[in-house]
């Protein structure tokens, strides 16, 4: 959930600690700095939309840092108890219906999240990844009163990322309204958007977030954050695979 | 001694003779035999080509005629179970006759992902100059170059996968394994080159990167997954890998081609029993014929039979007779036929082109030309197959002739 929930979530005190902004490297990194040590729970909805069908499901999701986190199904009920629990690059899942905790292999890693537009790697994939970019400030314009760097983001030679680029657009109180994805030929492929920025346990987030994949319209998943609290004692056991199998809280 | 030899001299004249009075009927006879000789040599030879080619292809995408693993590797196929490089006797071992070529490779699982697709495959960390010397033929390179060396950082993908992949020469795409402490390794490589090759399985079931670069990107130092060597010649095998296996001692687990693909083998086991058992049933229906020609030839000539017992011919020597006459037509047919297949092959030497059917043969394991392989055994196990059950075919009427009373038989219209 690192980068989604990263994503999802903004980068919180952005504004407060303003990067040298015309270096987009540290605009980047300072909001991931930001985010180290940090605590949050939150309730969401993901909407999965296909051109003829629509389903959702309600899930709680707990994060420290940017390399634990645990999201859990609550609805509907034939989802419900489905865990995944996410610690550094590994993921695991558990699945109450055959009782199992199944760590994710990585040949796995690039299929879909419960079946949504997400892949386990775009929910996994560790924000240090930030290194493997050239990144470049292409743009700088005005949108209702913040300013919106607009960064290219390069991926070195042996980056393992199969993009030719990725394209963000960052608010300057660190709210990141779009991601693009761009394949090698400059044809945008996957984009990931923010709408409803609203202020959420005391800090400013993007309440949707929804990923489109532009080859298959019609095709979209949308998280839909219900309610946050940010900064609060979680227990120590809570990123453990005794308590993905068995919930304590 | 001498009534012996004139007794077989007379025999094998009479026999002659007695094939050719009623020619019509022997040349029809003998065009059969022929049709099922020729017919079955054919076979045998079209056969024998389809599994040659079988065998190679399977070898040449194993490839290598032994392997030399981990003993853990074939069961899990991981680097974890992989093992240092050769060196010592098992090097020394190597560079000898009859060894013509050997390479190490990395030999692991892995995912290759695109922008619109990932798959798994096999990840091969290969020495290039070590797999052509091996057998992969450079000129299956259809885009682009293959690896240069065994620290090439890029990546060599089959045609299909590109496609899968929707990718092209000249792009990125990731690779992902598992490296040594079981963590995601994985890296961006560039594809240099795309490979066809003769089953389009193989075309999406591998990659070719470079040996350090795989190492590198596993942390396996200098460790390899496989040994693969080859003496050029599937068949002899047998005479030497046991030798090497001996070098390589017991902690590595050395094995030929027949049991690294048991599947192979067996075919190759049981190709020389198909073969003698279709040429049994197609003489087995040939022989009702021969028994048949026989018999009417007995009938014709039951008088004279018992004018030449009457006269003082032993029973031994009208059976004898009567097989002598069966052993003509049979060896005549045998030699036309023989002599007729080795013709017909003859032209196919440089194989034949079978593309038409191709796609569905591909399935088996099988390329678009079939090269007939003529083999002296099939020649010589399906003429003694046919001379064995004709004679004992012509057994029952040559009984009968030699049982003729011959007063009865005198007096027989």
């Amino acid at each position: 959930m690192k980068r989604l929930l990263l994503l999802l979530l903004a980068f919180p005190l952005m504004a407060v600690a303003q990067a040298d902004e015309t270096d987009p490297r540290a605009i980047i990194r300072q909001a991931m700095d930001h985010w180290r040590g940090t605590t949050s729970y939150s309730d969401m909805t993901m909407l999965i939309h296909r051109p003829d069908w629509e389903r959702s499901m309600s899930m709680r999701a707990w994060t420290q840092g940017d390399k634990h986190s645990l999201v859990r199904v609550t609805a509907p009920s034939r989802d419900a108890g489905n865990g995944t629990l996410m610690i550094d690059n590994k993921l695991w899942t558990y699945t109450p219906k055959i009782n199992r905790v199944i760590k994710v292999p990585s040949s796995m890693m690039g299929q879909s999240w419960m079946g949504s537009d997400l892949s386990n790697d775009d929910i996994s994939k560790s924000t240090d990844i930030i290194d493997q970019y050239e990144h470049s400030l292409v743009e700088t314009r005005v949108d209702n009163g913040h300013t919106v760097h607009v960064i290219q983001s390069i991926p070195h030679e042996e980056a393992a990322v199969v993009w030719g680029r990725e394209v963000l657009s960052i608010r300057d109180d660190g709210v990141l309204l779009e991601h693009q994805f761009w394949d090698q030929d400059g044809v945008l492929v996957k984009r990931m958007h923010a709408t409803q920025v609203t202020e959420m346990g005391g800090r400013t987030v993007a309440r949707v977030l929804r990923m489109e994949n532009l080859e298959e319209p019609g095709r979209w998943t949308e998280m839909r954050l219900e309610s946050a609290e940010f900064d609060l004692a979680l227990p120590d056991n809570i990123f453990t695979l005794s308590n993905l199998r068995n919930p304590r809280q | 001694m001498r009534s012996l030899g004139t007794q077989f001299t007379i025999a094998t004249t009479l026999a002659w003779r007695n094939l050719w009075r009623n020619h019509r009927r022997t040349l029809v006879m003998l065009a059969a035999i022929v049709v099922g000789v020729w017919a079955m040599i054919l076979f045998g030879a079209l056969m024998r080509g389809m599994l040659d080619e079988m065998v190679r292809g399977g070898l040449n995408s194993l490839p290598g005629e032994v392997q030399i693993h981990n003993p853990q590797y074939r069961d899990d196929p991981s680097i974890e179970n992989s093992m240092a490089p050769p060196a010592g006797e098992l090097l020394a071992s190597l560079d000898r006759a009859p060894i013509t070529a050997w390479t190490a490779r990395i030999k692991v699982p892995g995912m290759l992902a695109s922008e619109r697709d990932n798959r798994g495959l096999m990840l091969l960390g290969v020495d290039p100059a070590g797999e052509v010397a091996l057998g992969f033929d450079p000129k299956d390179i259809v885009e682009g170059r293959f690896l240069e060396s065994a620290s090439d950082r890029g990546i060599v993908i089959g045609r299909r996968m590109a496609e899968r992949l929707e990718t092209e020469l000249g792009k990125r795409v990731v690779v992902m394994s598992q490296d040594l402490n079981n963590e995601v390794a994985d890296r961006g490589v560039r594809v240099v080159g795309i490979f066809r090759a003769r089953l389009q399985a193989d075309e999406e079931s591998r990659a070719w990167l470079g040996r350090d670069a795989m190492q590198e990107l596993l942390g396996a130092g200098d460790a390899v997954s496989e040994i693969a060597v080859t003496g050029n010649d599937y068949k002899a095998v047998d005479d030497w890998w046991q030798g090497l296996a001996e070098s390589a001692g017991p902690e590595l687990e050395t094995l030929p081609w027949q049991q690294l693909q048991p599947f192979l083998d067996s075919m190759f086991r049981a190709q020389g029993s198909v073969n003698a058992v279709l040429t049994v049933i197609i003489f087995l229906a040939l022989s009702f014929g021969l028994v048949n020609t026989l018999v009417m030839a007995v009938f014709e000539r039951v008088r004279e039979i018992g004018l030449m017992m009457a006269l003082g011919m032993k029973p031994a020597s009208v059976m004898y007779q009567v097989l002598l006459e069966s052993l003509y037509l049979l060896a005549l047919g045998l030699i036309i036929g023989n002599v007729l297949a080795v013709a017909t092959l003859w032209p196919m030497r440089n194989g034949i082109d079978i593309s038409v059917v191709g796609e569905g043969l591909e399935m088996a394991g099988m390329g678009s030309t079939l090269y007939p392989v003529l083999a002296w055994q099939d020649m010589l196990g399906s003429t003694l197959i046919v001379l064995i059950l004709g004679l004992l075919a012509s057994l029952l009427p040559a009984w009968r002739a030699s049982r003729l009373d011959p007063v009865q038989a005198l007096t027989r219209n």
